[in-house]
This record gives C-alpha cells, structure tokens and sequence, in this order.
C-alpha cells in the first residue's frame, strides 16, 4: 500500500490485544463500516412482502391474485395452491411454505410478492383477495389439550405437537419419606430474542451455482440442509453467505425459515435476486419467539433439607407451528434436575398447539424459565423448613464425580464454589433491613452427543498463509459473542504467535467446515477444540517443513522460529518453502475433534454432554410497599466456565445475558388479545435499556476443565439462566409472598402483598 | 407527497435532493444517499439505531421527515471516523468491549458524542439517560457507560474538543 498506514489504526490493535484481544470486525462496527444483512443490495434486486393470515384460525377458500399480477412493477406472485405441499420443520414436520388449505394463526403466511421496490410489493400484497371461513380457535395451551378443543393439524391429534413422560428413581418412597412437600404453579411468557437487527435474506438463484441465500445464521449448515430440502435442491446447489448478524440469542439458529424458503422461491420464479426483510412487527407477530409455559411442581424434602424427589407436570405453548420448541420443551423439562442430587424425578411435559404465533428458540433453551420455578420451590421449602437457602443449596449441589438423576457425568464442577462466592459478594451475612436477597444455582451442557449421536464434535481447518499470517477455517459462528477472537487466542496459543496474526473464516458454507453452528454452548469448547487441534497439527507441519529447510530441528519460542543452532526463520519462508515445493498448496493443519460415545438411552438417560458449566447468581433487592414495584440493588454473577479466554469479552456476556435475564424476570413476555400478539413493537414489549438495570458484578470461578480447549468451557447461554431464580427468590425475600407469574410487575406484586386471590 | 428541492449539510458537505419531503431522512440517508452506517432496527422511534445529529442533537432518523432538515446540519457516523481517523469515543467503544454485534453501535456512539459536545464531563447517571433511548440487546449497557466515561476523561486530557 502506498498510503501510509493511519496511526491510530496499528496502535489501537495492539493495544485492544493487551487488555482482552478483540476480532478487527469490531473496527468495522464501531465506525459504521460494517455490512449486516438489512445493508446489502445487489444489481436487479426485486423486494419480497409476505401476504398474512389476519385470522387465528380458518380455512382458505380462494385466493385471487390477478390484480396483484396486473400492477406495474411486479415480478411474482406465489400462493400455496401452485406449491408441492410437503410438510417441511425442524423438530416436526407441520409446516408449509406457504398456507394452501388453512391458516393457523394471524401471521401466517398465505401469498408472497417480488416487485421492483418495496411500495409495489406492499402494494401487491393488498390486491390479492382471499376468501376465508373462520374456524373456532384456541388460545390457551391448556384449553387445547381437552377433548373439545378445536383441532390444528389433523395429523397431531389432541393438539399434541409432543410429548414425554419419564421417572427415574422411587418418586412414592421419596414423597412417603418427606417431612415436607411443596407445590406450586408458576407460568412464564413467550420472550421474543429481540436482536436488534430484523432478520432479512437476498436470494439469489444461478442456473450454473444455484441458489444462494445472503442471510446471517447461527447455524448456517442447519438451514442449508432444510432449504434444500424443501426446494429438491442437491446440497451443492445451496450456499448460504453470511453477512454480520445484528444478535442472534437462539433466535437465528434456524433464523425465520419462511424468509430464507419464500426468497428463494421468488428468486426462482422471477428470475431476478429478491429481498425479504421482516419488519418489527412482523418480527413480533410472525418470528420465532420462546414457547411459554405452566409449571406444576412437587418437591419432596427431609426436614434437614435433603432433596428426596421431584414431580413435575409441564406445559409448554407451542404457537401454531412448531420449530425447535420440542428440544427447547424437553431441556426446560428437565435440564434443572441435574442441579442437585435429586435421587427420583418424575415429569410430564406436553408442547400444545394454539392459535398464537408459532415458536422457536432463545438463549439457553428453556432452561432459566425452568430455573425461576425450580429455584423458587427450593427457597419456599427452605423457609418452611428454617433453613437458609444458601445452605440447603449447599447440601444438595451436583459436585465432581456425580452421576446426575438422569445420567449427567459432572466432570470439573465449582457449583458449590459458584453458590459460597455468590453469597459471600452479594453480603448474606451481614443484610441490610427492608432489602430481599436471592440466590440460585444453574447447569447447562457445552454441546451436545446425543443430539446427532453421529455428529457430537467440530473440526477445522488452519492454514499458513504465504505472508506467514494464519488463516482459521471454521464453521462456528461469531456475532459479537467473541468466539472469533477466543479462537484466534487459541490458535494462537498453540502456534505461539499473536492472536493479531490470526484471521477467522467462517460465513460461507460452501467453503467452511460442517458445523452445528452456535448453540447449546458448544462453540468454545467444541469448535474451540477443534481449533486447539487444527492449530497444533499445523504447528508440527510448520517445524516438518522448516526443519528440511534449514536442515536441522526447530522450535518456536515467544512468537520467534528458530533452529537449535540459533538460525531464526520466517513463517513466511517456511510458507514460501511448502508452497514451492508442493507447487502452490498452502501448509494446512487439520482439526477433527470427535468425543467418545455417549451412553445416553432409548429414555434420554445418560450423559449428554462433553462437560458442564456452572452458575450462581444472587440478587439485592427492595419492594416499594405502596406500588409493588421491585427495585433491583444488585446482581452478583458467579461462573464456573473453566479457564476465561479473554475476561473483556466474558464480562461482556455476563452483562448481556444478565440483561435479558433482568428483562425476563421484570417485565418482558408477550401479550395477546384473542390470539393477535397485543404488544407487538419494541415500544411495548420493553427490553431493557440503560436505565433499567441494576449494578451486574461478574465472577469468575476458573477451574480449568481438561474437556475444553486450554482447559476453558461455555458461558453464553448459561449467564442467563440464574437470574430468573435469584431475581424471584430476592423478590419473595422482600415481599414476603412468593409470586410466581413472571414477569414479576409491580401490579402483581401489590396483589400479592394485599393477598388478593386473582388470576393473573 | 410532491417532490422538493431540499438542501442541508450532511458531515460537513453541502447535499442537495429531489425528494419527497415526508420521506424518512432514515431512508434517505440510507436508500438514497448510500449512508449505511446508519441502522434501522425499527422504522418508528423505538429502538435508537437510527440516531443522527441533527444541529448537533441526536435525533431518530426515521423519525424526521427529511424536509424537516432544509438547511440543518446532519451528521452521521461516517463522520466520525473519515479517512483513517477513528474517534476517542469509538476507540474507547472498543478498548472498553462495548461492541458485540454491532448493530446498535453507531446509534450509540452518536448519542455519546451529542452527550459530550453538550456535557464534556458527564455523571455515570447522565450517561444512562442520554443513551436511554438506543436500545441494545447484547451486552447489558455497563461496557458502553464505561467507554463513555472514558472517552471524555481521554478528551479532558488530550483537552481536544468533541470535533
């Protein structure tokens, strides 16, 4: 480059590197240079709209399109009647690309339009007439499980989309042998992920390449397989080319489905690049929100505060179509049972069809809205018993070398460490007067061996380039979690360079590694691993090649090559050397990082996971006594993540996590009015902002666990999970009642303390 | 609406557009005049990703109509950062790990440099107010307060003003 290198540039990336490395992608954000999904245009681009169901529940009886055809400017025109209708889904098969005899809920996707800008696609989408036939609906998952309750889909009797009974251990003797059982009812809201960036998808379709989706995933690979499913497209046909994500949170994993299949088809049939961009609304009244549930839950317990049994009967609001929310139904189900040694479970679960805005995933799966109402029994048995919270937890904590209830192999494990350093910081010897305090303790698995049990690992790949930089091929994820930069501080460890010579890859799936992609908090210790072993095969190609250069063994110490002799060597040259003599292949290590077996069973006992992250949260609290309303003082975040790669970035993800955690406890969940989502804008379903939150205070336990890379493990999706429990156990402290409907507003909370008997 | 003429300064340079007034200056910073540092999150006031300085006071964009801005200055965050240069708060935005996926950033970096040219030296409160209105959903405020804060410490010594 001629130019001369801007100052501030080079300084400002050697500095960052001291105090937490970051990804340069951060430079391209901070300065409003990057390029996210809803940014991206391309020569010829038609814009898509989606026509909506405005009903719950009826039947299709015609779709007109001729005038919508007619208008000046349109491209294509799609219903479902011209579409092969087979069912397509994630976890089950229920959906369609479009609706073609019935609509489900008021959302649902009936036409799509590709027109030259977005007011003729608007425009077109309102002169397509459809007649309906209203069909009775059903709104409250529960009312959908009885007999006479109206059907959804014909081939999933009773509503079911699905469900699951399993006890483990004597749940009657633990029951005969309590001094003390407890129950309760608790209910939690469908939470919307709320990235801030609405999702939005240019397809495109090349007779020669054929179709590629521009669209930013979590789990790119997932979506590839799914949409070449449904198109009859082979796999090499599909790419997907992942602009940056403006936040995911399990939201885009699988994304918004009927955006990536709709575009797709529109592009087909236009033959031009079409754009489908989801607005907020739609957002709200047609993505992928979080199932909500009702929690009934037994707890058996000696009056020493023993944890003898669990029983608990669960029902999860599916929404209409069903997406992830069976995994998200089974791991809200049970994941929390593996917190202590609880020796017998007993637990019913059954996801329902309603008439309501299908469901998807959020950040951590259903565990934290499992963790408010399993969190609360435990200090409700406590306070009955006159224990203290901190120690009946204590007593019952899963430690290293358990076996959990059912089949959790607790590898390293600082639990009880998490639980005492909570307590310690948070000051729970020494209250202060008229302030509640909360605690709560958390599990959640770094991936997954049973999910796939012929896919339970990650690989990469890592390559020396000819400038002696390195080059990390990936297919793990980076949307502003730092994954990127904890794997190029990894490779880097292993190559014993600078973590500023490291460049990650990972947006294109027609040339990345298969990966399952970001979730269940694999990344770091599964894709990380890989990277560790990429990294470390490379590593011995370099001393290989440089060795036959030099004609003597080399070693590589603080970042210098060199011979025993003291001959110092440039990566480049030994990449130069490789290239020469393979006539261009550039030097490559390869990382395949595969775990053994697990031995998980036909009833989903066994171990699920590589290892284990640990959490206790514990929360100062206040009640205004005239209003209800709950003042949170302060949060207190303990992990157990293993090692910390970076602290800049883990701090980060504690206070995120922490936010939506606060945000799910106090105030956040949808709302719906005869099945149409009633607080469909940002303006009324309040995230949190500035102003809302608490002092957050991260802690680190570091135990290093040999599962992971460098002894280091997940936290993205567990820095959530403690907060619902701790939040609501420093609420109850405070007010003296347990309420146990979240979100935990102050309307609630005033009832509760007037003991007014309403439902709310 | 029917098409005007509307002028205004946009980072310093004068621009001149054949537009319908009621048109979002959102749209038109983005759609027309290819400025896509600036995000849209929600087209209606809600989330702040949007934020632009209108004669130095940090508006939402999609909520002016651009022949509001008739011979205003409008800055976006393209100007913060021209050829090569980066600005403090940006630097410390980064320093500080107040960048997760971004999206939100621009919006905020703005909001901060509109607090600063109007408050050098703001209280930790003061800064929760002024970005009150740009929501973030990834990394619960505290990094970006703390970016703040040090981004006019770093301005009080280098005792440069905001610009």
């Amino acid at each position: 480059m001629i130019l001369k290198t801007p100052e501030k540039f080079t300084r400002q990336f050697g500095k960052a590197e001291s105090k937490g490395y970051q990804s340069p992608e951060v430079w391209s954000k901070v300065t409003g240079k990057a390029v996210y999904g809803i940014d991206l245009t391309l020569p010829g681009m038609l814009h898509g709209k989606i026509l909506r169901s405005p009903f719950p529940h009826a039947r299709i009886k015609q779709v007109d399109t001729r005038a919508a055809e007619a208008l000046p400017g349109v491209r294509a025109v799609l219903t479902g009647a011209e579409l092969e209708n087979r069912p397509f889904g994630i976890a089950v098969e229920d959906e369609l690309p479009l609706a073609a005899d019935k609509v489900r809920y008021i959302g649902d996707e009936v036409a799509a339009v590709a027109a030259v800008d977005l007011q003729t696609a608007e425009r077109a989408i309102k002169a397509i007439k459809v007649e309906y036939e209203e069909l009775p609906a059903v709104y409250d998952p529960v009312e959908a499980l009885k007999d006479e309750a109206p059907l959804l889909h014909d081939n999933f009797p009773g509503n079911i989309a699905w469900q699951r009974e399993v006890e483990r251990g004597s749940l009657s003797a633990a029951f005969t042998e309590a001094d003390l059982v407890v129950e309760e009812r608790f209910t939690v809201p469908a939470i919307h992920p709320a990235y801030l960036e609405p999702i939005a998808c240019i397809a495109v379709n090349d007779p020669y390449t054929g179709i590629t989706l521009h669209t930013a995933l979590q789990s790119p690979d997932a979506v590839r397989e799914i949409v070449a499913r449904v198109l009859k497209y082979p796999l090499s046909k599909v790419n997907i080319n992942g602009p940056v994500m403006g936040g995911g949170f399990g939201g885009r994993v699988y994304g918004n489905l009927k955006v990536y299949i709709l575009s797709a088809l529109l592009a087909i049939k236009s033959g031009s690049p079409v754009k489908i961009q989801l607005t907020r609304e739609e957002e709200f009244t047609a993505g992928r929100p979080m199932i909500a549930a009702v929690i009934k839950m037994k707890m058996a317990v000696r009056s020493d505060g023993t944890i003898l049994g669990r029983e608990a009967d669960i029902i999860t609001d599916n929404g209409a179509y069903s997406a992830q929310a069976p995994w998200v139904s089974k791991t809200l189900s049970e994941r929390n049972d593996s917190v202590y040694r609880i020796p017998a479970i007993k637990t019913r679960v059954r996801l329902a069809y309603t008439n309501k805005v299908p469901t998807g995933q959020y950040r951590a799966y259903g565990n934290q809205a499992a963790n408010f109402a399993t969190e609360s029994l435990i200090d409700i048995a406590a306070k009955k018993l006159d224990l203290d919270p901190l120690e009946l937890r204590l007593k019952n904590c899963v430690r290293e070398g358990d076996t959990t209830v059912h089949g959790l192999q607790i590898g390293k494990c600082g639990l009880a460490e998490c639980l005492q350093a909570a307590a310690k910081e948070i000051g729970w010897d020494r209250k202060k007067a008229g302030r509640g305090y909360g605690l709560s303790a958390a599990i959640h698995a770094n991936g997954s061996l049973v999910f796939d049990k012929n896919f339970r690992g990650a690989s990469a790949l890592v390559r020396l380039e000819l400038d002696g930089r390195i080059t990390i091929f990936t297919g793990e994820q980076d949307y502003g979690q730092g994954t990127h930069a904890a794997f190029a501080q990894i490779a880097a460890r292993a190559l014993d360079v600078s973590p500023v010579q490291v460049t990650v890859e990972s947006k294109q799936t027609k040339t990345a590694p298969f990966s399952t992609g970001a979730l269940a908090m694999r990344q770091t210790t599964v894709g990380g691993k890989a990277i560790q072993l990429a990294a470390e095969d490379l590593r011995e190609k370099i001393f290989k090649a440089a060795a036959e250069l030099v004609g003597e063994p080399v070693a590589m110490e603080n970042e210098v090559l060199r011979s025993i002799s003291g001959q110092e060597l440039e990566l480049a040259e030994v990449a130069y050397h490789y290239h020469s003599a393979t006539s261009g292949l550039r030097m490559t290590g390869e990382g395949k990082f595969v775990p053994a077996e697990s031995d998980y069973d036909e009833s989903g006992y066994g171990n699920i996971s590589l290892t284990y992250s640990f959490a206790s949260h514990a929360v100062e609290a206040e009640i205004d006594q005239a209003t209800g309303e709950l003042i949170i003082h302060r949060l207190v975040a303990v992990h157990d993540s293993g090692r910390i790669v970076n602290h800049l970035t883990a701090r980060g993800q504690v206070y995120g996590g922490a936010a939506q955690g606060f945000g799910m406890s106090c105030f956040e969940g949808y709302l719906f009015d005869q099945g149409r989502v009633a607080n469909a804008s940002l303006a009324d379903y309040k995230i949190p902002t500035a102003l809302d939150l608490p002092q957050i205070d991260p802690l680190f336990i570091e135990i290093e666990d040999p599962a992971g890379p460098y002894g280091s493990k997940g936290l993205g999706e567990i820095v959530m999970v403690p907060v619902l429990g701790a939040v609501a156990n420093a609420a109850a402290d405070a007010a003296g009642v347990h309420v146990t409907d979240l979100p935990l507003t102050a309307e609630k909370i005033y009832q509760a303390l007037a003991g007014w008997e309403c439902e709310l | 609406m029917k098409k005007q003429v509307i002028i205004f300064q946009l980072n310093d340079e004068p621009v001149e557009i054949y537009v319908d007034p009621a048109e979002s200056l959102l749209t038109v910073l983005r759609d027309r005049l290819g400025l896509y540092g600036t995000k849209a999150g929600c087209s209606k006031g809600e989330c702040g990703a949007c934020t632009v300085l209108l004669d130095d006071r940090a508006v939402n964009s999609c909520l002016v109509p651009v022949g509001k801005v008739q011979g205003c200055k409008v800055e976006t965050i393209e100007n913060l950062s021209r050829g090569g240069k980066v600005h403090p708060i940006q630097e410390e935005f980064v320093d500080k790990g107040a960048v997760q996926c971004g999206f939100c950033t621009p919006g905020m970096v703005l909001s901060a440099y509109a607090l600063l040219k109007e408050n050098p030296q703001p209280a930790r409160d003061q800064i929760k107010m002024a970005i009150s209105g740009n929501l973030c959903r990834c990394s619960g405020y505290k990094q970006i307060e703390e970016a703040i804060l040090s981004a006019a410490k770093k301005l009080a010594r280098q005792g440069n003003s905001i610009t």
